[in-house]
């Protein structure tokens, strides 16, 4: 048992199809596509043997007269209507042959007739060896139809023939049909995109015709990829990443009962309608797919699965809004970044989920050829036939039905779908919307405090709610409706290890999105997020009917009293209400009993139950709690089994329930909602005991709320946005529980080194229920939080850092091994503590080992921005870190220019999702660029940086204002996949090629397979950082609940690149806790070749581990911005830290010797000489800890891998080499001559990504070379067109751009336009991509279209004009000038707290686009404000100058015409700074602010 | 973690302990010289406390007090609930607010201690603890049902009355056998009325009585009734009976006349001004006398200050070492300084000067004294003088006094008197003896030591006995 497995496989790609709208078919249209698939290469991967790509392929119509003629040839007889399978098949002919019968004999049990089976022609050389080893047989099968039947009967004869089969086949793992249809062929294989037609050679013969070709190129983060995993499926090709996929997957089960279909009356015989494992499109394709053959249009289909976020916007038309409502009730989205292309083989659709993280372009040509692809430009039409040319937008639909030619937009289909049935009416009249209720509430704390405060203790101590989770927890968020923040991490050890009782929701770990899935940000980006929660049985899907809407809904599925009440009260002919209690007589066995809770469960939904209370409310003294989470998850599956789940819903009446995470848990394993009785009950104490400062209404609706936004943040860290998808999807780790809860609980969550069982859960509560009937027993404290004497063990305890800071002071290295001893001999708190060293018979001497200079290399310290550390601790540790000859890390706050030549410098540079203070200069200084996925401490999640802590200083760094907060984003807005990642490494490299790319990931399951992917994706060096990393200020849930420890994610990182082959390639790094020289010795006996460390240099610095730093009050000077502090308190000299590491190095040294090791690279990996101890507890002798040792286990020298096993400083080059920049920069060196200004000119294509960023870099390395540069570039240019352009660069392009354009950069010009011979209205017409202007921090761009999603996020400099934006524009903008000349999308300016926008708003949408949290809106009409008019102005005059745009120059015609119709956007706190803005108006929101002429020039001026 | 006021509030607002009595007004009585502080400057003062992740204060303490959360309830004005908490952790917490050295343990370990001046924790325990008791505000606090288990407590000083609270917390009310006339033991008779008045031992006494605990006084167990008469009667014993031999030098004449044991001086005294009616006390006036004290730990202090008030003509404190080698705590120091003590210090005794014909003191022959690398003292050739005195405190500490009973029921001790407990003696717990139903805490076990320590020793006691009793039931 190892810890990777290659079948945790995720993916991304580019994808795209081809159609002619008139249906014609041509050969030329598939050779375009296959161009078309080409030219995106780059979007997939490449294996190491340079020619296996991970998947690609081509959906087409059925060519029925190319394989009638091949029928022909082959003596087979075909019919009038005939159908063709695709089909891969066994190597091993006799298995082959076997899976062959059944699938004939399935088929011919629909009365099909089978004409024959073809091989099909391949070339094999094409393939790489590596594919080749997996390579099937592939084979076609012709089929004939009886007469009569239409394409749709046959259609679903084959469907369920297939399905059929498919269980009956299960054994044999290459059985695969790629297609089985009359209409429909797929061709896919596991070669680059431009082999695909030498591997197939139907595709290169000219008589093969298409109208349709719908393609895919795949990125595997694994290297063995399989076959039957390339896209296209049967139906679609999918971009993206199915966050939900495990719920998804269950629900379809669940619901499998609940479908009928007189189409298909077989369908509750199938083993499951999805595939329940493997690649989470294919799933997606199958539910598409039954959805379809059950007779259900593709429109209402493809909506259903994948609709737009509906829930909360407000300017949406009713009828529609009623539609998405209806539908929700029967089906939870498939959520995730999706960008899906479907077809039929008649009608053709895109659609991307509702965030639009996916990319999606569309051209027209005149000739009627339709192109959806990733990318503009991936065929080289002539940009004067284009007649029409756009994106899809975020859950936007394209469709064309080729039969009648007609064009399917995202309006009309709406509009259609509304109008099939009186939605509005149904819900009306059927659903019931329940209520908060002050009056219900404040009678139900009135009768609480009346009569029960005297049994509180009794559950308090019963349910093991410690002191400090009333005090710090539950009264923090009744207060503030807000989590408790915290600084430092989690120091104690996990459940399973610690001697305390602890909660089973501390077994949990939240997964996170990281790499292959972005997280959303639920804060800003609300608009998409929706917790809404339907009551009462669902229905058959396939049946639209009035009562199909008899459903009470709450808003959130966390139930004051007011809603418990009113759901027991409903109509009990549609809601009957029955409870079961959770609590069993004490001498019984908890797994059987929970089994009969469970029968009990079955046997009530059957009689009619369909609101199902679990409740641990009526305890007593005999009697124990089954915790909610173990009968919760344990009803949901058995109800799933028993095809009973959706006729019932699981509400749990529970005491265990008090921070968001515990409240996740139960709705990741499948309640419906909760009912916190207990917490509300404390939340009543507290009030008595006056620690509120609110009144306990307010107090009780605070908690309620504090708790739903935990929950939101919770599902958006791993991408999710709807509870519904959310609910059941299990995106949990456990890590210490036995297989045996597991499997009957929660059989969907990985528990990988077991653990607790039963016995040990109900010895738990034994031990809580002594207690807790005693009354003169206290509650206990439990130093969960913070360290308190004699309860949980902290790591970083007073002892450990009293002594650790005598140690640096003194310099003894006797001190130091008090501290080490400290830690070395603490009781068991991290897994690698249950890890003994095999020391050597013969051990060396001290001088046999490598020396302290080559150890003290591999020390890096973790990222700590300024911002979170005072400028001089952060410098101290620079310089500390640069004597030893380790590396500093810059963190994401920026860095001084004045340190990049000193020894001051960070040799680590962070780019993090903030991208503050990242430009060319920045990412040239760095001997290591790191991108920073995700946080130990809160994986996953945004940051933010209040106002009091951005001093002028750091303003300055982060080109922001002082006093104004600013936030990360919780994704990179440049990696919502892994693609995405490998474009932002590729642009990392072109702009620094002699830096390290090292991308810092969190320990969680399946961290394995990301790593190689990233590897794949050309990164040098990875970080695992294990969930107890610091951090200055973090939400208490993600600090206690996110992440695991680094043992498992370093040594299943290890392997995963072992047997990917990656091994030499990259630097492994680990960073979590890291404090002795034995840490060191085990970290890369796991698999490490590098260190990074986060608090104790700053222990060594000072820091007294105060977990004060989100205060800004550190008084040791180390975290914090105030001046006094920093000044007269901080004494942290950076002899202290090289003190320390130099302490640490020297442990190494003695482990090393006593192991009998030379040095540390002969060491890693060798987890032989590692035994595991038996534990101090019976949880902890029941681990499996030997998986990990396996896992790390140093490949044999025998084994294919045995060169492979440590890091060998071999620089992973991408496979795009960037020819058209090398061009650049030969041109350049080669033309330099004095300061004349230089011109060159270039066609450019979408393959030449991050164009200009290699100059940028050649710019930042030569300070001298100070010319101006002009590139004119005719086409359309690749991603990352202008990535981090600098000072002095001017690019010019006629054509259009791909994402990214701008992104980071901090001067220069880069101008776009269309050119002059265009057929459609440039200014109505998508021009540049997604992510415009990312992170930009001064410079220009202008252009002459529009902009996708998310233009100038993050943008604190640029100035820039375009004609439209999609949505979510000027997200988190801290700076810099955008005018806007057309419209905006959903959600504008959210989180905008600099800068400023002008907006030509002629349908006067604005007001309701806009997120009026950090801005203000204000007319022009009423404005007086000369100062804004004259920049407007300018900036117009500008983009003419720069774009000849014709509307802009229509514009500036009748600029006092349009002047009316332009908003003036501006962040609120700026109103109250900037004198345009009268001061008693500043705090409203309206438009009718008057803006008065300025006394002095204001501040946002345009940079000239 | 928590909400609270200013963050700054530590640089803002300066430590601040209350003010106390003039030194020229307090020497002339012997009541308590600390004033006590109005509610909003001790919430001032508890608002500076930065509730650490690491709470030092709470590490270094002996009875590991939760005092970040009374810090913080006293800072928001809940001072009912700061007592609570002070009370669950600490049977006499208005005893440690006056007696404990805050600023050798939790006041020294204060993270903001070293930059910006700690937190008053122990004036702030005293303040609200008194406050406490006086309202009554820990009533609520006993629910346990009452056992029939019967306990006696051997002492009635800080351990033993640690215990009894602890015991009695649980429904277990124990008798407590002591050879004074009045519980405390040195808290009563040893510390003196100006740091520890004693209506506050009365107070409590009120309160333990209360709760259940019964006091047997002027009963010394071995003499006024045998061990053996108790033994039969109660299921287990917990001895706190403390060190009382003082330890002694063997320089010449150091037996005269006008020479006092610390205990034996400050034990009189207090007798004689509390009218306890010890029988074996005997009462020294200093009043014009010339006193030297030889000593630097708290004792010497109690001793030195105790002579002023008495209106001794001069009173001197002589060290062996320098001033910041001395053992016992620095503000003691201050306020004898204050209050008129000389100090000598690097000087140590070599013969005592008598008066031949009387055979009493004369004065003290010292010897100056520096202090090598290894901190030990080295005396210095040629450098004897001779200072005058009238009467001499000898105040060296104290060794252990074993009952002469403890070999007959097998409490053994080790070779300087101390009951051997813990591990090496038995194997319950901590504090079990070699008998088993024997358990020993405090001064007895660990040698001298500090107040807050026996009580620490008393409570783990307590709940050792609570289960070595349960488990006994059981069997």
């Amino acid at each position: 048992m190892t810890l990777y497995h290659s079948s945790q496989a995720k993916d991304s790609c580019g994808f795209g199809l081809m159609a002619h709208l008139d249906g014609k078919p041509s050969h030329q249209l598939l050779k375009t596509s296959l161009t078309a698939l080409t030219r995106m290469t780059h979007r997939g991967a490449v294996s190491t043997d340079g020619k296996t790509g991970d998947g690609c392929g081509v959906l087409i119509q059925l060519p029925t007269q190319f394989f009638k003629s091949i029928a022909k040839k082959l003596n087979y007889n075909l019919g009038k209507r005939f159908a063709v399978g695709q089909v891969f098949l066994n190597p091993d002919s006799t298995k082959a042959r076997k899976s062959k019968q059944i699938l004939e004999d399935e088929l011919r049990k629909e009365t099909l007739t089978i004409a024959g089976w073809r091989k099909v022609p391949i070339d094999k050389r094409a393939c790489g060896s590596i594919a080749q080893q997996s390579m099937p047989q592939i084979e076609q099968v012709f089929i004939n139809s009886p007469s009569g039947w239409t394409e749709e009967d046959l259609e679903r004869r084959l469907f369920i023939a297939r399905r059929r089969a498919a269980d009956k086949i299960e054994s044999d793992n290459h059985y695969y049909v790629v297609s089985l249809s009359c209409r429909v062929i797929v061709y896919k294989a596991l070669v680059m995109p431009e082999y695909l037609d030498r591997f197939y050679l139907d595709l290169a013969d000219k008589k093969l015709k298409t109208a349709i070709s719908l393609f895919h190129q795949r990125f595997s983060t694994n290297t063995a990829p399989l076959w039957k995993f390339a896209q296209p499926f049967r139906l679609l090709a999918h971009n993206g990443e199915i966050n939900t996929i495990t719920g998804n997957r269950n629900w379809a089960n669940a619901r499998q009962a609940k479908l009928y279909s007189p189409l298909l009356p077989d369908l509750p015989h199938l083993h499951h309608l999805v595939n329940q494992f493997g690649s989470d499109s294919s799933s997606l394709d199958n539910m598409l797919e039954v959805m379809l053959a059950g007779g259900m249009s593709v429109f209402r289909a493809l909506r259903l699965l994948v609709p737009p976020a509906w829930a909360k916007r407000t300017n949406m038309d009713s009828d529609l809004k009623a539609f998405y409502e209806f539908n929700s009730m029967h089906m939870e989205p498939w959520d995730g970044p999706a960008g899906i292309v479907m077809t039929n083989g008649k009608q053709i659709a895109c659609t991307l989920d509702r965030n639009g993280l996916r990319p999606a372009r569309y051209v027209i040509t005149k000739n009627r050829i339709l192109t959806v692809a990733s990318e503009v430009g991936v065929w080289d039409y002539s940009e004067s036939d284009v007649v029409e040319k756009d994106r899809v937008g975020p859950g936007e639909m394209l469709a064309a039905d080729i039969s009648n030619g007609q064009i399917w937009r995202t309006n009309k289909i709406d509009d259609h779908l509304k109008e099939r049935h009186p939605y509005l009416e149904w819900l009306r009249e059927n659903t019931i919307r329940l209520r908060s209720n002050p009056r219900l509430e404040k009678q139900a704390a009135e009768n609480y405090i009346n009569e029960n405060l005297k049994d509180l203790p009794i559950f308090e101590k019963l349910f093991n709610v410690s002191i400090e989770e009333s005090d710090q927890v539950i009264r923090i968020i009744a207060n503030d409706s807000q989590e408790p923040t915290s600084s430092m991490g989690d120091d104690t050890p996990i459940a399973v290890l610690s001697k305390q009782p602890r909660n089973l929701f501390d077994y949990f770990r939240q997964q996170f999105a990281q790499v292959t899935n972005p997280p959303i940000d639920p804060l800003r980006e609300a608009s998409v997020m929706s917790m809404e929660t339907c009551f009462g049985r669902e229905h058959n899907v396939f049946q639209e009917t009035n009562a199909l809407a008899y459903r009470a809904i709450i808003e959130t599925p966390v139930l004051d009293y007011a809603k418990i009440q009113q759901l027991k009260s409903l109509d009990q002919e549609f809601y009957r209400f029955d409870s079961i209690s959770l609590n069993y007589p004490k001498n019984e066995n908890l797994e059987e009993e929970l089994i009969k809770i469970t029968d009990k469960a079955v046997e009530l939904v059957k009689s009619g139950c369909v609101i199902l209370q679990l409740s641990d409310r009526d305890i007593a003294e005999d009697k124990l709690p089954i915790h909610a989470a173990l009968a919760t998850g344990a009803v949901h599956q058995r109800l799933i089994k028993e095809g009973l789940r959706c006729d019932a819903n699981i509400i749990v009446e529970t005491a265990t329930t008090h921070d968001p995470h515990q409240f996740a848990v139960l709705l990741g394993i499948g309640a419906t909602a909760i009912s916190p009785y207990l917490s509300l009950q404390i939340v009543n104490k507290l009030f008595t005991q006056s620690k509120l400062s609110t009144d306990i209404i307010s107090a009780r609706k605070n908690y309620l709320r504090g708790i739903n936004k935990g929950l939101l943040k919770i599902l958006s860290k791993m991408g999710i946005s709807t509870i519904a998808s959310y609910r059941s999807a299990q995106l949990f780790e456990a890590i210490g529980l036995d297989s045996s809860i597991v499997e009957l609980c929660f059989p969907d969550i990985q528990s990988r080194i077991g653990g607790s069982t039963f016995e040990d859960l109900h010895n738990m509560s034994l031990r809580n229920a002594i207690d807790a009937w005693k009354p003169f027993k206290k509650i206990k404290r439990s130093g969960q939080l913070k360290f308190v004497y004699g309860a949980e063990y902290h790591a970083f305890n007073p002892d450990v850092v009293t002594s650790l800071q005598k140690a640096v002071t003194t310099g003894e290295y006797s001190d130091y091994l008090t501290f080490a001893d400290f830690v070395n001999q603490r009781p068991i708190t991290t897994l690698r503590d249950m890890m003994q060293l095999k020391l050597s018979d013969s051990p060396l001497q001290l001088n046999q080992v490598e020396q302290k200079e080559s150890i003290l290399k591999r020390f890096d310290s973790a990222a700590m921005s300024i911002g979170a550390l005072s400028p001089e601790a952060h410098e101290s540790l620079a310089l500390a870190m640069n004597k030893i000859g380790g590396r500093s890390n810059s963190g994401e706050g920026g860095e001084d220019p004045k340190r990049f030549n000193s020894n001051k410098n960070s040799k680590i540079k962070q780019i993090a999702s903030g991208r503050f203070g990242v430009d060319a200069n920045y990412l040239s200084s760095a001997e290591v660029l790191q991108i920073k996925i995700a946080q130990g401490a809160k994986p996953g999640e945004g940051g933010h940086l209040p106002g009091s802590k951005v001093t002028v200083e750091i303003a300055k760094l982060r080109n922001a204002n002082e006093g104004v907060s600013l936030i990360s984003p919780p994704p990179h807005h440049d990696i919502y996949s892994i693609e995405d990642l490998a474009q932002l490494i590729f642009d990392l490299k072109q702009v620094n090629p002699v830096a390290l790319i090292s991308v810092k990931l969190v320990s969680g399951p399946g961290v394995g397979t990301i790593a190689a992917g990233v590897a794949k994706a050309y990164a040098d060096m990875i970080t695992i950082a294990g969930h107890d990393g610091g951090t200055g200020a973090s939400p208490l849930s993600s600090v206690k609940y996110a992440g695991t420890p680094w043992e498992l994610g370093l040594s299943e990182t290890h392997q995963a690149l072992i047997e990917n082959g990656l091994r030499d390639k990259i630097c492994l790094q680990v960073d979590g806790g890291l404090k002795t020289g034995l840490d060191i010795i085990k970290g890369a006996i796991l698999g490490a070749d590098s260190f990074g460390f986060g608090t104790g240099p700053m222990v060594a610095l000072g820091c007294n581990f105060l977990r004060l730093c989100h205060l800004n009050n550190c008084a040791t000077g180390v975290a914090t911005q105030n001046k006094i502090l920093r000044q007269q308190h901080f004494h942290g000299l950076p002899e202290k830290v090289i003190n320390y590491f130099d302490f640490v190095a020297q442990e190494v040294r003695t482990w090393l010797a006593k192991l009998g090791i030379e040095n540390l690279n002969a060491l890693i990996g060798r987890s032989d000489l590692l035994s595991i101890i038996d534990g101090e507890t019976a949880e902890q002798h029941k681990l499996n800890l030997k998986i990990i040792l396996e896992s790390s286990k140093r490949p044999g020298k025998n084994s294919k891998h045995a060169k492979k096993t440590h890091y060998q400083q071999i620089l992973n080059s991408p496979f795009d080499q960037g020819a058209l920049n090398q061009k650049i920069i030969s041109d350049i060196s080669n033309n330099k001559v004095s300061n004349k200004p230089l011109h060159f000119k270039y066609k450019i294509r979408n393959y030449d990504r991050s164009v200009g960023a290699s100059l940028s870099g050649y710019l930042a390395r030569n300070p001298d070379v100070n010319i101006q540069i002009h590139i004119a570039f005719t086409g359309v240019a690749g991603q990352s067109f202008g990535v981090w352009n600098k000072e002095g660069m001017y690019f010019d392009l006629i054509g259009d751009a791909n994402d990214y354009v701008g992104k980071g950069m901090s001067g220069g010009q880069i101008n776009i336009k269309s050119p002059v011979d265009i057929q459609y209205v440039a200014s109505r017409c998508a021009i540049i991509g997604n992510t415009c202007l990312y992170g930009a921090t001064g410079g220009r761009l202008f252009a002459s279209g529009q902009a996708g999603e998310r233009f100038a996020v993050r943008n604190s400099g640029a100035v820039t004009v375009v004609e439209g934006v999609g949505d979510h524009g000027c997200e988190y903008m801290t700076g810099g000038a955008v005018l806007i000349l057309g419209p905006v999308g959903e959600n504008f300016a959210a989180g905008m707290t600099g800068g400023i926008a002008f907006i030509l708003d002629l349908r006067e949408t604005l007001e309701r686009k806009i997120n009026p949290e950090h801005v203000e809106v204000f007319s022009f009409s009423d404005v007086e404000c000369d100062e804004y008019i004259e920049q407007l102005h300018d900036m117009l005059r500008q983009h003419i100058k720069a774009t000849n745009s014709p509307w802009a120059k229509k514009i500036h015609r009748n600029f006092e015409h349009y002047i009316d119709y332009f908003m003036l956007v501006v962040p609120k706190n700026n109103c109250r700074s900037d004198p345009c803005f009268s001061k008693q108006n500043s705090d409203s929101v309206t438009s009718t602010n008057k803006l008065k002429t300025p006394a002095n020039p204001i501040s946002l001026r345009l940079v000239k | 973690m928590s909400s609270k006021q200013n963050p700054l509030e530590f640089i803002l607002t300066a430590r601040e302990i209350s003010p106390k009595r003039n030194a020229d007004k307090r020497v002339k009585d012997f009541n308590e010289i600390y004033l006590s502080n109005k509610d909003d400057k001790l919430s001032r003062q508890a608002s500076r406390c930065l509730d650490c992740g690491n709470p030092y204060c709470e590490w270094k303490c002996p009875l590991h007090n939760y005092i970040p959360n009374w810090l913080e309830q006293v800072a928001q004005g809940n001072n009912q609930l700061a007592y609570q908490l002070m009370y669950e952790t600490n049977p006499l917490p208005e005893i440690c607010g006056r007696v404990c050295p805050q600023d050798r343990l939790c006041e020294k370990a204060c993270t903001i201690n070293t930059e910006f001046g700690a937190v008053t924790i122990g004036e702030i325990e005293k303040n609200i603890s008194d406050q406490g008791i006086k309202n009554n505000w820990s009533t609520n606090l006993q629910k346990a049902p009452v056992k029939k288990n019967k306990v006696a407590i051997i002492g009635a000083g800080p351990g033993g009355l640690a215990c009894a609270d602890q015991l009695a917390r649980n429904g277990i009310k124990p008798t407590v056998y002591d050879l004074h006339p009045e519980i405390g033991g040195l808290l009563t008779f040893g510390i003196p009325s100006f740091k520890l008045e004693k209506q506050v031992i009365r107070k409590r006494r009120k309160y333990l009585e209360d709760l259940g605990v019964k006091f047997k006084l002027n009963t010394n167990v071995g003499t006024d009734i045998t061990f053996d008469q108790i033994n039969s009667e109660y299921d287990c014993f917990f001895l706190a009976m403390g060190t009382y031999k003082n330890v002694t030098t063997d320089i010449p004449n150091i037996n005269a006349k006008g020479v006092l044991q610390a205990l034996d001086y400050l034990i009189g005294n207090i007798n004689y001004l509390e009218n306890f009616k010890f029988r074996s006390a005997n009462y020294h006036d200093l009043k014009g006398k010339n006193v030297i004290v030889l000593g630097g730990g708290d004792t010497a202090m109690d001793c030195v200050r105790t002579a002023i008030r008495q209106q001794a003509k001069k009173v001197t404190c002589v060290y062996r070492r320098d001033q910041l080698s001395m053992p016992g705590s620095p503000a003691e120091v201050n306020n004898a300084q204050q209050e008129g003590v000389n100090f000598l210090f690097n000087y140590s005794p070599v013969s005592v000067e008598i008066d031949p014909i009387e055979k009493s003191v004369k004065g003290i022959n010292l010897q100056q004294t520096v202090l090598d690398n290894d901190n030990k003292i080295k005396s210095l050739e040629n450098s004897t003088m001779l200072m005058q005195a009238d009467t001499i405190i000898t105040a060296f500490g104290f060794r252990a006094s074993p009952a002469d009973w403890f070999r007959e029921y097998e409490i053994k001790v080790d070779s300087s008197g101390l009951i051997i407990t813990g591990k090496k003696a038995n194997k319950l717990g901590a504090c079990q003896t070699t008998a088993d139903n024997v358990f020993a805490g405090g001064d007895m076990v660990r040698g001298a030591d500090l107040v807050v320590t026996a009580i620490a020793d008393g409570i783990k006691a307590a709940n050792e006995m609570i289960n070595y009793l349960s488990e006994k039931i059981s069997e």
